[in-house]
């Protein structure tokens, strides 16, 4: 199925583009996004939403379309065709 | 206390007391109990202004004393100890501020043999104080006086033959009492609360420093261990590793915007359709030409910029920073990135805190479109939102309180609604007197209560944004926000006593004071404090600031936001329909204050919480007050 994937900042970079269409297998989750994408952009993806230490993805949010997800909880919600996921940048301060 | 009684590393172990009334000073050797108590930083100001500053005062009088802290880890490799902090009553809040930045002057005046210097009284003539590891001088600076800050800090390399030194200086705004004037110690600014006005009212125009020294820790060993860790966790983040190197702080401006957070045209609404002019990605492509790093930091979040193009081509500053960009440009109505960068060069140059100046203008353009203001009073300025040619103009203005309009926004928008009346409280968005950072209150509750209880009012380092727009707590509900914005009040104190950087706070917390904290204060120094007593000191210096508000006036009925915040939920975009109601408001503040044991009906802290917290003297104080 084809979802579009928007993104600013270092995610952005490394995607090359603010916004795409992703095609991933159906039943794909916030999860199972994450790794397809690292899968195709490698580690250099990994390293904006990874502590490389601990191997945990970090606390950021996700749009998909309108509504605000959660990594710490909510790596395992489905995405269903035609969704906009907003990658939130992870981000401390200001 | 003898020097040789004071036990601990990490410090220089003294203080300098300048009496400016008759140019003498001495120094003051810091004591055990102070600094296990209170740290150093903000905590150890909080205290010995609590004792030496008499309740009641003008700010502007020579009875208000300034203080210049570093802190006990500052100066070491500790990741972000760069920091130096300024504390004084305020002329906005008129309450303890303390307002802290990065850059090298800390860990200068550290390796000249001071932790800190107290300015009491006023002098007669302008001065500045020279510190040449361990040699002091009041010198004149009459020459200084209505300089910029840059040009202070050139003239200054040239008088003392080095740019080797680090200086704080005070621009014309603060000479001319601007109550949001600032104190810029190179590009850094010592940025709110109107510090830099206090000094002005002194006479103090500048402080230079220059130090060859060192400073001393209990066993290196133990130090590189701590610092292999720490530099292995900035590594591993990616907020201070990729996101903050790159993009610094702008990054927000898109983060926020597309959450639906981020304050536009006087925080009428939080989306800006067109926030991408001022986004991070924009500016990086058109103005950034490199990265810059505080002392001691990997994070590199400052970021160097030419403008290239329009009326500001050429104007070269170190920012703009996120807030920056919130104030001058969002608010204001404007996406030109460009007019942005020229106009805080402005700030920094004349002396005044960005965030207060944008919000100021702002404020006017509001009130202009709502027939508050009328031309007359604008010396004929025709303010609305949008018009990004005015920002540099009214910055100048209001810096060095020209015209009406100028000296009117130059009292800060607290007071000026307060002399234009007719309503226009309504528009000022402020608490306590402070004007909010550009991170949303509507949509993140447990920030709200941060910025509604601050003792520092709209400050965002009372509160913190991070752990509600991260995910980490759900930002949709106020249940357990007492307890949370509570115990992030402690992360933030805890670290402006040590002192290091909020921006990498993933790393210091980021919901409460935690253990990697407490072992760089231990391995600095040689205490051997533990989590729990880090905790309790916290609590200890938030008390005690809360005692010193109580004594200037402050209840449960100035924890406040202001009527735009309580009545008008947020319009459009992602957030939009998010509101914070008055209901939610006293829920809110009900759960602080009993978490807190602060009485629930006047917000002071209860004789109970004071006597455990060893404030014996600060309960006997509150018994007045009950």
């Amino acid at each position: 199925m084809n979802i579009t994937v928007k993104s600013f900042a270092n995610i952005r970079d490394v995607v090359g583009t603010g916004e795409l269409v992703f095609d991933v297998n159906p039943g794909t989750t916030i999860g199972g996004l994450f790794d397809a994408l690292k899968k195709k952009y490698g580690a250099a993806f990994d390293r904006q939403i990874r502590d490389q230490m601990t191997g945990a993805i970090v606390p950021f949010l996700i749009l998909i379309n309108d509504k605000t997800y959660r990594t710490t909880t909510d790596l395992g919600v489905s995405l269903s065709e035609g969704d906009t996921v907003t990658i939130m940048i992870p981000f401390d301060g200001g | 206390m003898n020097r040789n009684d004071f036990k601990y590393k990490g410090y220089a172990g003294k203080l300098l007391r300048v009496n400016l009334a008759d140019g003498t000073w001495m120094d003051e050797h810091l004591t055990n109990d102070l600094t296990e108590l209170y740290i150093g930083g903000a905590g150890m100001a909080a205290r010995i202004l609590y004792d030496e500053l008499k309740p009641g005062i003008d700010p502007f009088s020579p009875e208000n004393k300034v203080i210049f802290l570093t802190g006990p880890v500052v100066g070491t490799m500790i990741p972000t100890a760069s920091r130096i902090g300024l504390y004084a009553k305020s002329p906005l809040t008129n309450s303890f501020f303390h307002s802290s930045a990065g850059g090298h002057f800390a860990p200068e005046l550290k390796f000249a043999g001071y932790d800190g210097i107290i300015f009491e009284g006023r002098a007669e003539k302008p001065v500045y104080l020279f510190i040449d590891d361990g040699y002091v001088e009041l010198r004149d600076a009459a020459h200084l006086w209505g300089m910029d800050t840059n040009r202070v800090q050139l003239e200054l390399f040239e008088e003392l033959g080095s740019d080797a030194v680090q200086i704080a200086a005070i621009g014309p705004a603060g000479e001319k009492l601007v109550r949001f004037a600032c104190v810029m110690c190179g590009c850094r600014a010592l940025g709110r609360g109107g510090l830099g006005a206090v000094l002005g009212s002194k006479n103090v125009k500048a402080v230079a420093v220059r130090g060859q020294g060192s400073v001393d820790v209990p066993d290196m060993r133990r130090m590189k261990v701590i610092l292999d860790e720490m530099f292995a966790r900035f590594n591993a983040n990616p907020a201070t590793s990729e996101i903050l190197p790159r993009y610094g702080t702008p990054v927000l401006v898109n983060a926020n915007n597309t959450l639906g957070l981020f304050g536009y045209k006087n925080w009428q609404d939080e989306f800006y359709p067109d926030a991408d002019g001022l986004s991070g990605d924009t500016m990086r492509k058109k103005i950034v030409k490199r990265d810059k790093s505080c002392f001691a930091c990997p994070a590199r979040c400052g970021k160097f910029s030419i403008v290239g193009s329009g009326p500001y081509e050429g104007v070269r500053n170190e920012g703009p920073e996120y807030e920056d960009i919130f104030s001058l440009g969002s608010m204001c109505g404007h996406n030109d990135i460009e007019v942005v960068a020229a106009a805080e060069r402005v700030c920094d140059d004349l002396g005044v805190d960005a965030i207060e100046a944008g919000v100021a203008i702002a404020f006017a353009m509001e009130c202009c479109e709502r027939g508050l203001l009328r031309k007359e009073d604008t010396d004929g300025i025709d303010l609305k939102f949008g018009r990004a040619d005015l920002i540099v103009p009214l910055v100048e203005k209001i810096a060095l309180r020209e015209g009406r309009l100028g000296n009117l926004l130059a009292e800060g928008v607290k007071r000026a609604s307060e002399k234009i009346g007719n309503g226009s409280a309504y528009f000022a968005m402020h608490n306590k007197g402070l004007t909010f950072a550009g991170h949303s209150a509507r949509g993140m509750p447990g920030f709200a209560l941060g910025y509604a209880s601050g003792p520092r009012g709209g400050s965002h380092h009372d509160g913190r944004p991070t752990g509600e727009r991260t995910g980490l707590v759900p930002r949709e509900t106020i249940e357990g926000k007492g307890e949370y914005t509570a115990r992030i009040n402690h992360l933030n104190i805890f670290t402006d006593s040590l002192i290091v950087c909020h921006l990498t706070e993933s790393i210091w917390g980021p919901l409460d004071v935690t253990d990697i904290a407490v072992r760089c204060l231990n391995v600095a120094t040689g205490m051997n404090m533990t989590l729990e007593e880090a905790r309790t000191a916290a609590e200890r210096i938030w008390n005690l600031i809360r005692a010193f508000a109580v004594r200037e006036g402050y209840r449960r009925e100035h924890d406040q936001l202001p009527p735009r915040f309580l009545e008008e939920p947020i319009k459009t975009g992602p957030s939009s329909g998010m509101a914070i109601t008055r209901q939610m408001l006293d829920d809110l503040l009900d759960q602080y204050y009993e978490f807190r044991g602060w009485d629930k009906t006047t917000g002071i802290p209860t004789r109970e919480r004071l006597m455990q917290l060893g404030l014996e003297d600060i309960a006997r104080d509150m018994e007045q007050y009950q």
